[in-house]
Order: C-alpha cells, then sequence, then structure tokens
C-alpha cells in the first residue's frame, strides 16, 4: 500500500480553468451562430481561421520556447473566437491571421502567458488592426441572412444613426460578425451568468455607465437624450464588449468593488471618445485603458481584513 | 429562529453528500488489542512518560506527567501490560515518544477516581485543576490545553461561552452523533465551565444542515439558565473559531488575539462532554468518537480508545472496499494525510477518511488567470493570490505584510481555486517560516538582554 502524503485541502471544486474556458466558448456560441447565420460563408471562414492561427501561434510558442503545452486549456481558442467575432464579416482572411497572431505572440505570450498579459489579447490586437487598416475594419456589411441579396457595405451605424433601435436589438444592421445580434449576446451572458462564470458586475455596471454618461453628454446635444442613452447601449461593441471583453479575468480587478470601478471607467471613456473625440467607436479604448489601470485598482482599493476593525463597532 | 452566519467562505456542495455514510451510523464501541499512545497529544510542552515496559497498567491511569502549564497529562486508554516505551515517528514532527499497551480486556479502571458530583453544586475552584488532571485537550482538532484556555490574563472579562457543534468539515459526523446520543453530557460541561467562570451565556452553536442534533440539544438544553441553541447557516468555515464568535456575537477577535480578547470562550462539544465526564464521574480523557469513513465497506463512527491504530479501526470497518490511494485525520479540508495504517490515533482524531487512488490523485498547479474566486472565498479577506506569489518566492516579508498571518489555513481558497493552485500549503510554509523567524529574533533579543545584565 502506498499512501500519498498532501497537505489539505485534499478536495477541490469541480471548475477549472479549462472548463471555465468552455463555459465561456459556450456563451459565445450564440453570437457565433447568428454571426455565421447573417453572414454565410465569409463570417464562418473568418471564424476558422482565426481560432486555427491562435491555437497553432499557442502551440508552435510553447513549443519553442520550451514550456508545457496547454492548448488543452481552450483559452487560445478563445482569444481566436472572440477576435473573429469581432471583425466585419467581408474582412480579408490576412487580417484574420495577422489579428490572432498579434493577440497569441505579442500581447499574450512575450508577457509570460496565460494570466500574465496586461492587456486582453483580442482587444489589442483589434486596436492593431483599427489603426493599420481602418479602412478593411470598418468597412461593414449588412447582414445577408441567406437572402440572396447582394451584400451591400455601409457605414457604422454609430456614424448614421440611421438604424432604428429594434434593428440593433436584433442585428439587422451592418456590423461586426459578433456584435450584430443584442439577443444573442444577451444569451451569451445568461449562459454566463447561470454557470458563474462572470459575476453581473461587470457587464451590468459598463452598460449602466454608458448610458448615463451618454444621458448625460446628450443633455444640452440631443433632442431626446433617453432614446439616445439607449441607442448608445445597443449600438457598436458595447454590449459584447461588457459580456465577453470586459469580463476576461486575466485583465480585470479582482474584488467585485474593484470591477465595479473598473466597469463605470470603461462606461466613461467610451462615452467621451462617442461623444467627442474624432472616432465613432470607443469600446476598444476603453477597454484597453481600464486594463492598464487594473493593477492600480487592485493595489490601491483597501480590504476589510477580519480582526482590523475599529474597537467596540461591531462587525 | 434567525440563522447566523459571516462573511464569504465556500458551500462544498459537490461534497454535501460526504456525511451521508456515517450520520445515521449510532456512535459503536471498538476496542483493540493494543494502542500505542504518544505523549506530544497537546499543543504545547509534550508529557514525560512515568511507566516501564512490563508496568501493570489500569484504565485512566497515568502514564505520562505534565510538564508545565502549557501541559497536560496522558493516561492509558486500555488495561493491560506496557510493552514498549519508545520514541515513534508521528505525522512528520519527527519522533515522540510513546507508550504501547497490550490489552488484557479485563477493563479494569483505576481505583481512586475523584468525581466532584453534580454540576449544579460542583466547588468552582476545583473545576479547572480537574479538567487539566483529566488531560483535556480541545477535541475539535487543535489540541489546545482547554485549562490553558479557560486561565485568563489578568483583567479579562469573559461574558460567553460558545459550544462549537458546527462541524462544517466535510466526511465528519462524530460531533453530530455525540450531539444527538449525549447531548446531556455536552449541556454539563458548558455549565460546569459556566460555573467556574462566573459566565452567564452559554451558547450551543450548531449548522442547520443538522436539525435532530438542534432538536437533541434544545431539549438537552431546555429549563438550563442561561443556556440556547444558536442556528448557524450551514457553510464552511463555520466552525473556525473566529467565524463561530463573529456569526454568533458579531464580534470580531483582534488579528494576533485570542477569543477571550473579545470576551469569548469557544470549546467544541466533544471537549465538553470530556469536562462533564471529569466532574461527575472523575474520568479523565481516555476515549473519543471518531468518523471512520471513505473507501471502507462500513462507514462508521466509532468510540475508541485513544491510540487506537489506524489498521484495527479499518478493520473494525470491514476493511478497504478499494485500493486506498490517501488517508488522512479530520475532514478533507484541513485533514492531516498520515503515512501509513500503523499510526495510532490521538485526543484529537475525530476522523479518519480513506480516499481511493482516484481522488488521491495530485493535482498539477496552472497559471493563475486572476478569476478572483480566491478573493471572493476569503473567510479572512485576504488577497490569497498576492500572498502565494510572494511565498512562491520566498519573500516572506512582502507575504507578511500581505497578512499572511492572519492567515487561518481552512483552505477555501486553494478548493475553489480552478487553476489548482497550492494556495493553502504555500501558506502554510510561509507561516511556519516567519513563525521560526520571529522565534529566533525573540531568542536573540533575549540573549543580549540577558548579555546586558551580566
Amino acid at each position: 500500500m502506498n499512501l500519498r502524503i498532501s497537505t489539505a485541502p485534499h478536495i477541490h471544486h469541480p471548475v477549472t480553468t479549462k472548463r471555465l474556458m468552455i463555459y465561456v466558448l459556450l456563451a459565445l456560441l450564440p453570437a457565433t451562430g447568428v454571426g455565421i447565420y447573417a453572414f454565410g460563408l465569409p463570417a464562418l471562414l473568418l471564424i476558422a481561421i482565426s481560432c486555427l492561427t491562435a491555437v497553432l501561434c499557442e502551440l508552435i510558442w510553447q513549443k519553442a520556447a520550451k514550456k508545457p503545452v496547454r492548448i488543452s486549456d481552450c483559452s487560445a481558442l478563445v482569444t481566436g473566437l472572440i477576435l473573429a467575432l469581432n471583425l466585419p464579416a467581408n474582412a480579408p482572411w490576412w487580417l484574420a491571421v495577422i489579428g490572432s497572431a498579434f493577440a497569441i505572440l505579442l500581447v499574450k505570450q512575450l508577457f509570460g502567458g496565460l494570466g500574465d498579459n496586461f492587456l486582453n489579447p483580442a482587444m489589442a490586437a483589434r486596436a492593431v488592426l483599427l489603426a493599420s487598416w481602418p479602412v478593411h475594419m470598418t468597412r461593414y456589411v449588412a447582414p445577408t441572412f441567406f437572402s440572396g441579396v447582394d451584400a451591400v457595405t455601409a457605414a457604422t451605424p454609430l456614424s448614421t444613426k440611421s438604424a432604428e433601435l429594434m434593428d440593433l436589438f436584433l442585428g439587422t444592421i451592418p456590423g461586426c460578425i459578433g456584435e450584430v445580434s443584442k439577443v444573442a449576446i444577451l444569451v451569451g451572458l445568461l449562459i454566463l451568468l447561470f454557470t458563474r462564470t462572470v459575476t453581473w458586475h461587470i457587464p451590468f455596471t459598463m452598460v449602466a455607465s454608458v448610458f448615463v454618461f451618454s444621458f448625460l453628454f446628450g443633455l444640452g446635444n440631443e433632442e431626446e437624450p433617453l432614446m439616445f442613452a439607449l441607442y448608445s447601449i445597443l449600438s457598436g461593441g458595447v454590449l459584447f464588449g461588457a459580456v465577453f471583453m470586459a469580463t476576461d479575468y486575466v485583465t480585470t480587478p479582482m474584488t467585485p468593488v474593484g470591477q465595479m470601478i473598473y466597469a463605470a471607467g470603461i462606461g466613461l471613456i467610451v462615452a467621451v471618445i462617442r461623444n467627442f473625440g474624432a472616432y465613432p467607436e470607443g469600446v476598444t479604448y476603453g477597454i484597453l485603458l481600464m486594463n492598464i489601470a487594473t493593477p492600480l485598482i487592485d493595489r490601491f482599493l483597501p480590504r476589510k481584513i477580519y480582526g482590523y476593525q475599529k474597537e467596540g463597532k461591531k462587525a | 429562529m434567525l440563522k447566523k452566519t459571516f462573511k464569504r467562505g465556500i458551500h462544498p456542495k459537490q461534497h454535501r453528500g460526504s456525511k451521508r455514510p456515517t450520520q445515521d451510523a449510532p456512535i459503536e464501541n471498538y476496542v483493540s488489542d493494543s494502542v500505542v499512545i504518544h505523549m506530544a497529544m497537546n499543543i504545547g510542552t509534550p508529557a514525560t512518560p512515568c511507566v516501564k515496559k512490563g508496568d501493570q497498567v489500569k484504565i485512566g491511569q497515568v502514564i505520562g506527567t505534565a510538564n508545565g502549564f502549557m501541559s497536560v497529562p496522558v493516561h492509558a486508554s486500555i488495561s493491560g501490560e506496557v510493552t514498549a516505551v519508545e520514541p515513534i515517528p508521528y505525522l512528520g514532527e519527527g519522533n515522540v515518544t510513546a507508550v504501547t499497551i497490550k490489552n488484557d480486556f479485563y477493563d479494569t479502571w483505576v481505583d481512586d477516581l475523584k468525581p466532584l458530583g453534580s454540576v449544579e453544586n460542583v466547588d468552582p475552584a476545583l473545576v479547572i485543576p480537574a479538567i487539566r488532571d483529566a488531560g483535556i485537550t480541545g477535541m475539535g482538532g487543535a489540541s489546545f490545553p482547554t485549562h490553558v484556555k479557560l486561565t485568563f490574563k489578568e483583567g479579562a472579562v469573559c461574558d460567553t461561552i460558545i459550544v462549537n457543534g458546527a462541524e462544517c468539515e466535510t466526511h465528519l459526523t462524530a460531533d453530530h452523533r455525540l450531539m444527538l446520543e449525549n447531548s446531556v453530557r455536552i449541556v454539563d460541561g458548558l455549565r460546569a465551565v459556566m460555573r467556574a467562570l462566573n459566565v452567564e451565556k452559554g451558547i450551543i452553536a450548531i449548522e442547520d444542515n443538522k436539525p435532530d442534533a438542534i432538536a437533541a440539544m434544545e431539549r438537552a438544553a431546555f429549563g438550563r439558565v442561561g443556556v440556547r441553541v444558536q442556528v448557524l447557516k450551514a457553510k464552511y468555515p463555520q466552525g473556525g473559531e473566529k467565524q463561530l464568535i463573529t456569526a454568533v456575537t458579531g464580534r470580531q477577535v483582534p488579528a494576533g488575539k485570542l477569543p477571550i480578547d473579545a470576551h469569548v470562550v469557544v470549546l467544541n462539544v466533544g471537549t465538553c462532554a470530556a469536562i462533564a465526564d471529569a466532574i461527575i464521574d472523575g474520568k479523565p480523557l481516555v476515549s473519543r468518537i471518531c468518523t471512520v469513513t471513505g473507501c471502507v465497506k462500513e462507514p462508521k463512527n466509532l468510540r475508541i480508545p485513544i491510540g487506537t491504530i489506524v489498521e484495527d479501526m479499518i478493520g473494525a470497518c470491514g476493511g478497504f472496499s478499494e485500493e486506498p490511494g490517501k488517508i488522512f485525520f479530520g475532514g478533507a479540508m484541513t485533514g492531516i494525510a498520515i503515512p501509513n495504517i500503523q499510526t495510532p490515533t490521538a485526543k484529537s482524531t475525530n476522523g479518519v477518511v480513506v480516499f481511493n487512488e482516484k481522488d488521491a490523485k495530485s493535482l498539477d498547479e496552472s497559471a493563475c488567470i486572476r478569476c478572483g474566486r480566491c478573493v471572493a472565498a476569503c473567510p479572512v479577506g485576504l488577497n490569497p493570490y498576492k500572498i502565494k506569489v510572494a511565498a512562491d518566492a520566498s519573500d516572506f516579508a512582502a507575504a507578511e505584510k500581505l497578512h499572511v498571518m492572519d492567515c487561518m489555513l481552512c483552505g477555501s481558497c486553494a478548493y475553489m481555486c480552478p487553476a489548482r493552485r497550492w494556495l493553502t500549503p504555500s501558506f502554510r510554509f510561509a507561516k511556519d517560516k516567519i513563525t521560526a523567524e520571529r522565534r529566533a529574533a525573540a531568542r536573540k533579543a533575549a540573549a543580549e538582554k540577558g548579555g546586558n545584565d551580566k
């Protein structure tokens, strides 16, 4: 008989890193499905290329750096899929390859791999693509839903404000592959909440923050500030960003209060960029800037430690 | 009734069924052929053996005398012949001296048991000396000498005694069964301590997943002035001393201080029953209830003479049901793994849990993904992920700044961690290092002071 000696605890919660990643993939499934349904074969190809590149890059890096190969934890797959869902459906295939490779190699692995990257890999890659190939990244096609109608290129609704709220909600407007259908994103959010992959703090605070600041900024300029605020949260990448990108564990604060400060900060930056900046969209930069602020939030947010309360005060 | 609880903590739901095999199993008496009683059963100074090979001993006879205040005597738990007095290796703590007794099965008790009478009439001044002489230590697992706990420094005020019947650990049902089958003794022990310390409030705290124990203890407490039952939410670590105090009284124990600084003393239900045995019958602590469960054919709650060998207890439970991969004393959250089945039990052994090879498998650490589950779980409010980084880098000064010394090693963070990081083992190592450094510094300071005096 050979008894193992190890220190407590001897049991663990069944949820592992891999299972959490699978929950995220599961939550991305509705948005992916609607994206493919809406934009057809080009979307499917982009998604496949992006995912494949991400996983291959991770494998090659880990082999080359003689690190344990951990592609089976699915984190690279998540990055590849999220990046693809952030591309317009008619983006060229090499855009997906460059984006994925950049996300995995430069943003994730160069900084130490899973857990050590200070920026959300997919988000940083998107920012680079947006700055380098702005035309490819902002020429959106309207969803065809396999209706046979030729795809038309159109500007993002944010810059024309032509789409109706209902169209925004259902996803019958031009946009990125994963962003168009808000219904699918909300189903994904429910999956994330139900599996306890994320808590409500980041998605709800971020959307609420965008809503509040858009309303405030719209007070002087818009005829209907309330409608403008509603429009703001439903358009562009706010909802997708709030559910899938701002909630990335690695680049967000650890405590619920820290997470709410972080998410509120994103909302403010998004509203400022959209209303006062040169770009029509600010979700990417909002999340990246607050990713950078995350270590500060974690460092300076005080925690109440048991046994250090003031005399005479009840717990 | 309002259910009380503490902040954060975990719900080991997936292991909720771990108590099921034994929670309805009545306590069975089991006596083996021989026992191995070691002398280091209490935290503090070990006892000194006072018998030699060939001696005949009776149950309750002192076989190890206490050494100073932080020490309690050790008693023979069976009658028979002493076959060995020798050092044995014990749970990685180095060698400890142990007395082996071969059972003659006459079960003769020592002749000079000195009962102090009923708990209503006992002389309060005699209670704490009697507790020490009975060799009573904390039965919940910590083995802190009970008489030390009940002796306060000048000016300390105690207004509440809490009896810990939470049993929040997985697998264990020893306290649960004791509350069902020996509820009056527990209340008697509590009342004896209340009388000795002149405390008017005694609260028996039980988790809401043991409704039968709550009912039994409420019956036993009925009509006893100042004694009541407090129902707590089932959550881990509800039975942790500090969590229990905060849940029941709303007070916090100041960092680095003792429960008495929050005017509370916490006693385990088993300790209370042992106190009642010592006062009413004059009997020292020679047996305890131990849950034997996991991969054994018939999981049981056994009342065993202290020093019973694990192998004998497994035999009493029908043997292993699967090839064992790991065996530990206590519950799965804080239990101590034992190296072999020849290991003897001690006064604090509340459970023997057998894991099969699959459950015993070692888990590989992977990278921290900063998910925050450890932060959400920590009942103390620490940042386990940060302490782990400091501890892994052997930066114990940084770990100390991050309050690693306030960590009570409950294991909640490590249980939750999806990357399976060895959080609690790292913290245990860091705490041991820092404690050793502090001791060395104190010794050095004392030596220098002594040098100056000359």
